[in-house]
């Protein structure tokens, strides 16, 4: 028993893939339909779009910066989505509207570390400055319209299928592998760690922090445009809300998921498994027939599992440093 | 006068920038900077106004408070409830006050106790505190409250009374950071932690005691927002910490701790205030106002970073 | 000639660092760089590397100018360099501190980790190590992370190597492995730059010394033709006079202030003590035998497990630093930067830091006495100031520990405890400090000084306590102490063996 408890606090995997099964069985325990192959899926597509964008933030954070704007340049993305795709509107093809969107989510990252690495504005702030100002450009985009016209081929993003596998969950699949190969596997991971674990060290042997600062930020937006379409695939309709709240529900995920928010520690594994169990919850509320309010209890839960996170943290940290430590 | 200028470069530059606002909508819009006007906008403001105080105390000692909105919604909730319940309203409002409170000093509590960034810890009661005035309220608002309570925010012999509330508290912020030894181990705490600790200040008791404070403060403004709205909604102070960050950024505190004043803050609130206000003003267009707002906090960071005297640290 | 440097010249704001300075650096031969603190050293030596951009003058490695600034052109010419200890990245395991920035790959982009962790184990295998390589570096100890920078040095088969204060955090252990490792390398035809500030390594291991003041080239000589004296007077300029015993004590110790009894913390366990007033008690050891934390915790900062505190029969709580300072402790921290000042405040801010509360008129601080008390301290301790508003990040080592100092006096404590004090001082200011401490004692305050300088404990201490692994393992008299002594009590038991 008290070798479980160690593990659980010390492999933060372990205490999240623990959480999920106690939230199953609870679930199933009330309706066994819960096991049912099509919730799974239901939960697994609902946490696609969710994957996608905590795979963009884990290396911002690792490197020890931030980006509160994921949730608007969403919105913002979507809308340009919807103004350039819906047959009312511009009505253009939806092959190069994809790319533009890629493209552009890319150049949005790139201008946000632009202004944290050259403009030396604490990322913080910046995206905070752009979470207001992007989400007014969206709304500035949509005019107060709803759009709900989007062609199939936008549309696949969403509802279509890979060898009867979603398209959401098989996006979603390839990103969280290339991005896990990217931060174990490559030169280019290992210097984000190194970068977020002592920037001035890293200065030392010669890493460009202004490089690899562009680098997770562009890498950031492009995944929020990957996201974008497949939360616009998904929904059919794009209004002014779309994204909104993003930020905050990504950033929880990375931290309950085991990345330290001050840069160089992190696996993607953890931070995986914290998007799913995040996303979980409301269908596990729902399957206890609690009733109707109890949904309104949702991200009550959810900061209570940020704080159980942190707690956690702090008593394997303290028992970490019990064992070897420094003088 | 050379001195003046080098300590308080941040604070010429926004009341300039608030004069030339002013002058500018005044000359495009005459009705616009009508006392009437100024009077009734001024409505939206207090909230901001209020809760830009505890946060710049408590962003100077390198700390943050995401869940002030939150507080907000929780101690609205907890008012109404008591209004609901039949509690006279000074009782309920006594006890939003005691909650709110409590909830800023569990802030407080947990990032001293366990050391963690603020960042992560209000954030973590930005989706609690929200979620619990949620399900406590199953989503519906109480409404309407005793007229007697909706009075004590509203107007008397032309002034408005949260006005009053707000300058009694901003002169006692004002004192606090800039003319007490508290204020002192505030900036040194946000400096330099450790170095506080090594010098005998009580880091931990500061600390705790300032997110009490914000949440006490958090309260008073839910209150000031139900009396004036005639509602108690969970709904209250929906994304207020960023415009109130932004506030106090906009005023020259440095988000990395250390330096700020209240005198700032108090114009980066009236610059945001006013400049929101205009926008809606003339052109009545929600999202460009998010540009403005979102444009001045990054455009205000970059400045204060030219304008600041050279080498720190 | 390996490495030239001509003429490097570089200023800081209104600090001319370097003037002009050559040098010419061969390979197969260790030379040792010497300078007090502000000497240009850490300048010269952040040009090596390509941190710092000189002003003017140029650096040629094998005949070839180098582009300034280029940190990884300094690589490929085959120049590595071991900074201080802060430089590891402690979330990183010793493969990738060691291989970060250039890293071997495999097929595609990827990493070829199963390479790099075999000719990991092997680097830690030479330095006499044999840890898992794998975990993060911020599990091992100072001495460890150490020992991965120099693996970091010795895995890029470098042609010339600088090693920037290698030894501070090591044992005499493991100084020694160093110490083998860098005769090897020299063997091997490797050049190594070697900046201590430890005479006794220098003529340990040099084969030439150059010595710079006020960042200015003053001479290169073999040790042989520089004895230590002279070598010292060329440092600062003038005969500082090195080891000089503290005058014998006229009068006789007076009342016991502090009274530690059976203290236990996480890194201590049972330590008892004695100080009294007019009494300078050292406490020797080696880095991480526990002595800071017993500093750390009779001060408050840190809390102990058992036993008591006492000062002038006042008991202290564990972890009630405000309690300790009202009952006349003061501890002048190891970490100047981050646990002693506050950088960015001004002197005056800094050094009322601690009796503020005091320094009120009503609710609120009262400007003008806070004002002379700060101009009183500066002028007490001579702190080289234009007054009180400068602010703290802008004085020379020396000069910050007056300041610290000066926070603490202001506040008239009973107890000064020292944590290496002169860490980081120059030759001059040491004395002055030095100074400063018998004065305090002289009025009737008992101090305790931790120092792992041997010389300056010998000559300072009325008695020398020594501990060893958390223990105090015996007490010395300060008149008659030598160094050998007081290393015999310091060494564990099962390394003392092998040194005896």
């Amino acid at each position: 028993m008290r070798r479980l408890m160690s593990a659980l606090l010390r492999e933060r995997e372990a205490g999240l893939v623990a959480l999920i099964g106690l939230l199953t069985l609870a679930a199933a325990g009330r309706d066994p339909s819960f096991l049912s192959v099509q919730n799974w899926r239901d939960i697994l597509v609902n946490a696609a779009p969710v994957m996608v964008l905590a795979c963009g933030m884990m290396p911002v954070i690792v490197t020890g910066e931030i980006d509160i704007s994921v949730g608007s340049l969403t919105g913002l993305l979507a809308g340009l989505l919807g103004v350039m795709c819906s047959t009312a509107q511009w009505g253009w093809n939806p092959v190069p509207v994809t790319l533009l969107i890629l493209a552009g989510g890319a150049v949005a990252g790139l201008g946000t570390g632009a202004l944290v690495t050259f403009a030396r504005v604490p990322s913080i702030l910046a995206t905070l400055g752009l979470l207001t100002a992007l989400r007014g450009v969206m709304i500035w985009v949509m005019r107060g319209n709803q759009i709900g016209d989007f062609p199939p081929a936008i549309r696949w993003w969403g509802t279509g299928t890979i060898l009867g596998l979603p398209v959401l969950v098989c996006v979603a699949g390839g990103v969280v592998a290339g991005t896990g190969w990217m931060a174990v596997q490559t030169p280019l991971g290992r210097r984000l760690f190194a970068l977020g674990s002592n920037p001035d060290a890293a200065r030392l042997v010669g890493l460009s922090e202004w490089r690899l600062k562009l680098f997770v930020f562009g890498w950031c937006g492009f995944l929020t445009a990957v996201a974008t379409l497949m939360l616009v695939g998904k929904l059919g309709v794009v209004d002014a809300s779309v994204g909104r709240g993003y930020e905050l529900l990504v950033v929880t995920c990375a931290v309950v998921g085991g990345v330290s928010i001050r840069g160089g520690r992190g696996r993607l594994r953890g931070v995986v498994l914290a998007v799913l169990l995040m996303v979980m919850i409301k269908t596990v509320l729902v399957f206890l027939k609690l009733g109707d309010e109890a949904t309104k209890w949702e991200r009550a839960i959810q900061g209570g599992f940020i704080l159980l996170a942190v707690v956690l943290d702090h008593l394997a940290e303290r028992r970490s440093a019990d064992a070897g430590g420094h003088s | 006068m050379r001195r003046m200028w080098e300590v308080h470069r941040h604070e010429f530059v926004l009341a300039a920038l608030l004069a030339g606002l002013l002058v500018g909508a005044g000359i495009l819009d005459p009705l616009f900077v009508a006392g009437a006007t100024q009077l009734k906008l001024s409505e939206n403001i207090w909230e901001m106004a209020i809760l830009a105080l505890p946060m710049t105390l408590i962003i100077i000692t390198g700390g943050i408070d995401l869940s002030v909105g939150s507080t907000m919604a929780l101690a609205t909730v907890a008012f109404g409830l008591g209004v609901k319940a039949g509690v006279p309203f000074w009782g309920a409002a006594v006890v939003a006050l005691v909650v709110a409170g409590g909830a800023g000093w569990a802030n407080g509590w947990l990032v001293t106790r366990l050391r963690v960034h603020p960042l992560l810890i209000t954030l973590a009661s930005l989706a609690a505190y929200r979620g619990l005035a949620e399900g406590l309220s199953r989503g519906q608002p109480v409404t309407p409250l005793p007229a007697m309570f909706c009075r004590l925010a509203g107007v008397v012999s032309g002034v408005p009374l949260p006005a009053l509330y707000f300058a009694v508290l901003v002169v006692i912020a004002g004192l606090f950071l800039h003319r007490t030894p508290h204020g002192r181990f505030l900036r040194a705490m946000g400096y330099q932690e450790r170095a506080a600790v090594f010098s005998g200040i009580p880091v931990a008791r500061l600390r705790t005691i300032l997110h009490a404070m914000a949440g006490l403060m958090a309260g008073f403004a839910a209150l000031i927002y139900a009396a004036r709205r005639n509602t108690a909604n969970p709904e209250a102070g929906l994304g207020i910490e960023l415009d109130v960050i932004s506030a106090v950024v906009v005023g020259g505190t440095d988000i990395m701790g250390g330096s700020g004043s209240m005198l700032g803050t108090l114009l980066g609130v009236l610059l945001i205030h006013e400049a929101r206000e205009f926008v809606n003003w003339r052109w009545s267009s929600a999202e460009l106002n998010m540009v403005v707002i979102g444009a001045l906090l990054i455009f205000s960071v970059i400045a204060h970073r030219l304008l600041a005297p050279r080498g720190r640290g | 000639m390996f490495i030239r440097l001509q003429n490097l010249s570089r200023r800081f704001g209104g600090v001319q660092a370097l003037r002009g300075v050559s040098l010419d650096l061969d390979v197969g031969e260790i030379h040792a760089l010497c300078g007090e603190n502000g000497a240009g050293k850490s300048t010269l030596i952040k040009i090596l590397c390509g941190i710092v951009v000189p002003d003017e003058g140029s650096m040629l490695v094998g005949g070839v100018p180098l582009a300034a600034g280029d940190v990884q052109a300094r690589a490929r010419a085959g120049v590595a360099v071991i900074h201080q200890e802060s430089a590891a990245f402690p979330d990183l395991d010793a493969v990738d501190n060691i291989y970060v920035g250039r890293e071997l790959r495999s097929r595609f982009f990827g990493l070829d980790r199963r390479e790099m962790e075999r000719r990991t184990r092997g680097l830690l295998e030479r330095l006499g190590e044999d840890f898992d390589p794998r975990v993060p570096l911020s599990r091992r100890t100072v001495a460890q992370r150490q020992m991965v920078a120099l693996a970091r040095a010795l895995s890029c088969e470098c042609r010339f190597l600088i090693m920037d204060e290698p030894t501070a955090a090591l044992s005499r252990r493991e100084t020694e492995t160093l110490f083998r490792i860098v005769g090897q390398l020299r063997a091997d035809g490797v050049g190594i730059l070697y900046v201590s500030h430890r005479m006794e390594e220098i003529y340990q291991l040099a084969d030439r010394i150059t010595v710079l003041r006020d960042g200015q080239f003053v001479c290169t000589d073999t040790p042989a033709a520089l004895p230590r004296r002279m070598l010292i007077q060329r440092m600062v300029g003038r005969d500082a006079g090195e080891r000089e015993r503290a005058p014998a004590r006229v009068e006789g110790p007076g009342a016991t202030v502090l009274r530690v009894r059976g203290l236990t913390g996480e890194r201590f366990r049972d330590v008892t003590l004695d100080i009294r007033e007019g009494e300078i008690v050292g406490l020797a050891g080696l880095v991480g035998a526990g002595r800071s934390e017993v500093a750390r915790a009779i001060f408050g900062v840190d809390p102990w497990l058992a036993g008591g505190v006492e000062v002038a029969g006042m008991p202290l709580w564990p972890g009630d630093v405000q309690a300790a300072i009202r009952a006349g402790v003061a501890l002048v921290p190891e970490d100047r930067q981050h646990e002693g000042l506050v950088l960015a405040m001004t002197i005056g801010e800094n050094i009322t830091l601690a009796i503020l509360d005091t320094l009120v008129s009503g609710p609120f601080l009262a400007g003008a006495p806070e004002d002379a008390a700060a101009r009183e301290m500066i002028r007490q301790l001579g702190i080289k100031a234009p007054g009180p508003g400068l602010p703290a990040h802008a004085l020379s080592g020396g000069n910050q520990q007056k300041v610290v100092l000066a926070k603490w006096l202001a506040a008239r404590p009973r107890v000064l405890i020292l944590d290496e004090p002169t860490k980081g001082v120059d030759v001059g200011a040491k004395a002055e400090v030095y100074r400063l401490v018998r004065e305090l004692a002289a009025k009737g305050m008992g101090v305790l000084m931790i120092s792992s300088d041997l010389p300056e404990v010998l000559q300072l201490s009325d008695r020398i306590l020594v501990m060893s692994e958390g223990r105090l393992r015996g007490e010395l008299p300060g008149a008659t102490a030598t160094q050998e002594e007081v290393l015999a009590l310091a060494l564990p038991d099962a390394m003392g063996v092998g040194h005896a």
